[in-house]
C-alpha cells in the first residue's frame, strides 16, 4: 500500500486543493498511490469526516498535522483528543522534545518534515540545539523539496539512524502523490498508520519524475 | 529589537472594527466587472434578467478605505497581498449596501524565509433589512526582517 503522507487542502491557510479534487486527480490520472493523509498546518481538523469521499473514490483518506517547532516543522500522526490537549497545535514555538513526549504519552508519531530545508527544517538547527533525543522518522523524500533539500535529509537521515518517509506537501491538486511512503500491508486508520510506522516496515518513494 | 508578540498582538487588535460605509451598487459596474470576470450567465452580466446579482467575488471590489485600524503598530517588514477569499451568504443585488471591516485574525508562522505575520481583515457586506450577504477578506503577509539575535 503507498500513501502520500504530507497533503495540505483548503482547511491550511495556505491549502488550495479541495479534498474531493485531490481525490478526481488521483483516480484520473491514475497515480499510484492508494491514499493520503491530510497534514493541515497548526491544527487538527476535527470537524471533517471524509470517509464517504474515500468509500466513492476507494482511496484511504487519513488526518494528521504539521505543527512547529524550534527544530522546524514536524508532522504529527495518530492525533487524538488527549493529545490536542496535551499542547496548543497553533503554537508556532513549540518545544520538539515536548511534542515528542506528548506523542509517545499519547501513541502518536511525530516525524519531522522536509528537514534538509533551512530554517523549517530539523538540520538548520542541528549545530545550534544539538540532536533532539526521541526522533526515529524523518520526512525523507518531500515533493517541495527544492535544490539539494532531499539529500541532506537522507544525509542526516543515514547520520542519525533515522527511518524515512515520504509525503508531497501538496498544497495543490496536482502535486498529490509526488512523493510517498509505501508499507507492506493495508492501513485504513490513524490508528493503523501508527503501528505501521512503529513497526519499521516502510519505505519513502518518489513519483516526481512518473 | 525583539520579535512582535503575537498573542499581545491578537488580543489587543482581533475584533476591532476600524470602517464602516454605506453606499450603492451601481447594476452597470456589476456587469462590468461579471464580463470582466467572463461571465455569461445572463443573471451575471444582464442588469434586466429577473434574477440579476454580482458574481460573489464582486464582494473583494468593494473593499475601500483605510486597510489597516488607525494606531495599529508599525510592522516589522514590508506588507505584500497574500490571497483575498469570499463566503456567499446571499445575491448581491444593486442598490444600497452598507460595508463594516474589522481585524478578523493575526497569526504567525514560520517557512523557508523566516516568520511571516499574518492580518486577515474581514469585510462583512449587509443589505439595508439588515441581511449578511457576504464576508470578503484580505489577507496581508508581512516577511519580518531577522532580530540582531537571529543574525547573530
Amino acid at each position: 500500500m503507498i500513501l502520500d503522507l504530507h497533503t495540505h487542502s483548503i482547511k491550511s491557510d495556505d491549502g488550495r486543493a479541495k479534498v474531493e479534487n485531490y481525490c478526481q486527480w488521483i483516480r484520473t490520472r491514475e497515480l499510484p498511490i492508494d491514499g493520503f493523509v491530510l497534514t493541515e498546518h497548526r491544527q487538527f481538523d476535527l470537524e471533517s469526516d471524509y470517509s464517504k469521499l474515500a468509500a466513492d473514490f476507494g482511496l484511504t483518506i487519513l488526518k494528521g498535522a504539521e505543527v512547529e517547532t524550534e527544530y522546524g516543522h514536524v508532522l504529527v500522526f495518530g492525533v487524538t483528543a488527549p493529545l490536542l490537549e496535551a499542547f496548543d497545535f497553533s503554537d508556532i514555538h513549540l518545544p520538539l522534545a515536548r511534542v515528542i513526549e506528548a506523542c509517545a504519552a499519547y501513541g502518536a508519531v511525530p516525524v519531522p518534515c522536509h528537514p534538509g530545508r533551512k530554517r523549517v527544517g530539523m538540520s538548520a538547527h542541528l549545530a545550534e540545539y544539538g540532536v533532539p533525543d526521541g526522533v526515529r522518522i524523518v520526512e525523507t523524500l518531500n515533493g517541495g523539496s527544492r535544490d539539494n533539500e532531499d539529500a541532506v535529509a537522507q544525509a542526516m537521515a543515514d547520520e542519525l539512524g533515522y527511518r524515512g518517509i515520504g509525503g508531497s506537501d501538496a498544497h495543490i491538486v496536482s502535486h498529490v502523490g509526488r512523493c510517498a511512503t509505501r508499507f507492506p500491508a493495508p492501513i485504513t486508520s490513524e490508528q493503523a498508520l501508527v503501528e505501521a510506522l512503529n513497526g519499521g516496515e516502510f519505505e519513502a518513494v518518489s513519483f516526481r519524475d512518473a | 529589537m525583539s520579535q512582535l508578540d503575537i498573542e499581545a498582538l491578537k488580543k489587543e487588535w482581533v475584533g476591532v472594527q476600524f470602517e464602516e460605509r454605506s453606499f450603492v451598487l451601481d447594476p452597470q459596474n456589476m456587469a462590468e466587472y461579471a464580463s470582466a470576470c467572463g461571465e455569461v450567465a445572463a443573471c451575471y452580466t444582464d442588469p434586466t434578467d429577473p434574477d440579476f446579482q454580482a458574481p460573489p467575488t464582486f464582494a473583494s471590489s468593494l473593499q475601500r478605505g483605510r486597510g489597516l485600524p488607525e494606531h495599529f503598530p508599525k510592522m516589522p517588514g514590508l506588507g505584500m497581498d497574500a490571497g483575498k477569499a469570499v463566503e456567499a451568504f446571499a445575491p448581491i443585488r444593486p442598490g444600497p449596501k452598507t460595508s463594516r471591516t474589522h481585524m478578523h485574525d493575526i497569526y504567525a508562522k514560520t517557512g523557508r524565509s523566516g516568520r511571516m505575520i499574518f492580518l486577515v481583515i474581514r469585510m462583512a457586506l449587509y443589505d439595508p433589512d439588515g441581511t449578511h450577504v457576504a464576508n470578503a477578506d484580505t489577507r496581508v503577509v508581512i516577511r519580518e526582517r531577522p532580530t540582531e539575535e537571529d543574525q547573530a
